[in-house]
C-alpha cells in the first residue's frame, strides 16, 4: 500500500467517525428541540458533508484494492467511535460493550490482514 | 451497566411499535449497507482508471449506473441510521451495525467470487463473538419489554 492510499484511507476514516457523532448529537437535540432549527439543520448538513467526503474518497480508493480488503479497515471506526461516544457524548459504557467492541475491531482488522 | 440499561429501557419503552421499531430500522440499514457496497464494488470495477490522477477522488465512479443504485440505498441506509440514533446510543448501535463486515466479506464470496482465507474466517469469528457480547444485554432487556 502506497502513503497515498494510507493518507485517503485515514480521512476516509476520521471524516466517517466525525460525522457519526455530529449525527448522533443532532439527533439528540431534535428529540427534545424538534427538527426545524438552525442548529439540527446545521448538523445533519455538516455529518452529510463529511460522510460525502468519505464516500467518494472510499469510492477512489474501491477501484484500486478488493472491498474485502479495504472494507474492514472501517472496523476500526468501531472502537474509535464507541469511546469517542463516552468520551464526547458522555454516554455510558460498560465492561461487556467495550470488550464487544474490541472483539468486533479485532476480527476485522484480522479480516483485512488476511 | 445498570445505569446504561435503565436509560435505554426508557427510552425503548416509548418506542414506535412495527416498522417503526429501532431494532427493525437498524436492520434494514445494514441491508442496504451491504447491498451498497457490492453495488459500489461492481460499478467502481466497471469504470476504473487506475492511471487518472482524479480517480483517486472517486468522481468518475459516477458514469456507471450501479454506482447510482449504490448512492439511491446509500440515501435510504442514511434516514434509517438517523432514526436509530435517536433512540439508540451510538456506542451500541454503531458496533451491532458493524454485522455488515462479516456480511460484506461473505457477500462477496457469494457474489463477487472472491475468496476467504482461513485467517480472515478466524476475524469474521471474532466479530460474531463480539456482537454476542454487545447484543446479549439488549436481547434479555427485550423480554422483559
Amino acid at each position: 500500500m502506497t502513503f497515498l492510499a494510507f493518507l485517503f484511507i485515514l480521512i476516509s476514516l476520521v471524516t466517517f467517525v466525525a460525522a457519526q457523532l455530529i449525527l448522533k448529537r443532532a439527533m439528540e437535540f431534535s428529540a427534545t428541540h424538534g427538527m426545524r432549527n438552525s442548529y439540527f439543520t446545521s448538523r445533519v448538513a455538516i455529518g452529510v458533508v463529511l460522510m460525502t467526503v468519505s464516500f467518494f474518497l472510499t469510492l477512489g480508493l474501491l477501484q484500486r484494492f478488493d472491498l474485502s480488503y479495504l472494507y474492514p479497515f472501517q472496523g476500526l471506526s468501531v472502537i474509535f467511535i464507541t469511546v469517542l461516544a463516552a468520551v464526547v457524548l458522555k454516554e455510558k459504557l460498560s465492561v461487556r460493550l467495550t470488550i464487544g467492541a474490541l472483539l468486533i475491531t479485532a476480527g476485522i482488522v484480522l479480516v483485512s490482514m488476511s | 451497566m445498570r445505569g446504561f440499561d435503565r436509560a435505554l429501557e426508557k427510552r425503548m419503552q416509548n418506542r414506535p411499535p412495527g416498522f417503526g421499531n429501532p431494532w427493525l430500522q437498524l436492520g434494514v440499514s445494514v441491508v442496504c449497507v451491504l447491498a451498497s457496497e457490492l453495488l459500489l464494488k461492481r460499478g467502481a470495477s466497471e469504470v476504473a482508471a487506475p492511471d487518472d490522477a482524479l480517480s483517486w477522488t472517486g468522481i468518475n465512479g459516477l458514469a456507471s449506473p450501479l454506482v447510482w443504485w449504490a448512492i439511491l440505498l446509500i440515501i435510504a441506509s442514511f434516514i434509517t441510521w438517523l432514526y436509530v440514533l435517536r433512540y439508540i446510543p451510538l456506542s451500541l448501535a454503531y458496533p451491532l451495525s458493524r454485522v455488515v463486515d462479516i456480511l460484506v466479506p461473505l457477500g462477496c464470496w457469494i457474489f463477487l467470487g472472491e475468496l476467504i482465507s482461513t485467517l480472515r474466517w478466524c476475524g469474521i469469528a471474532l466479530v460474531i463473538f463480539g456482537l454476542a457480547l454487545v447484543a446479549q444485554p439488549i436481547a434479555k432487556m427485550e423480554e422483559r419489554l
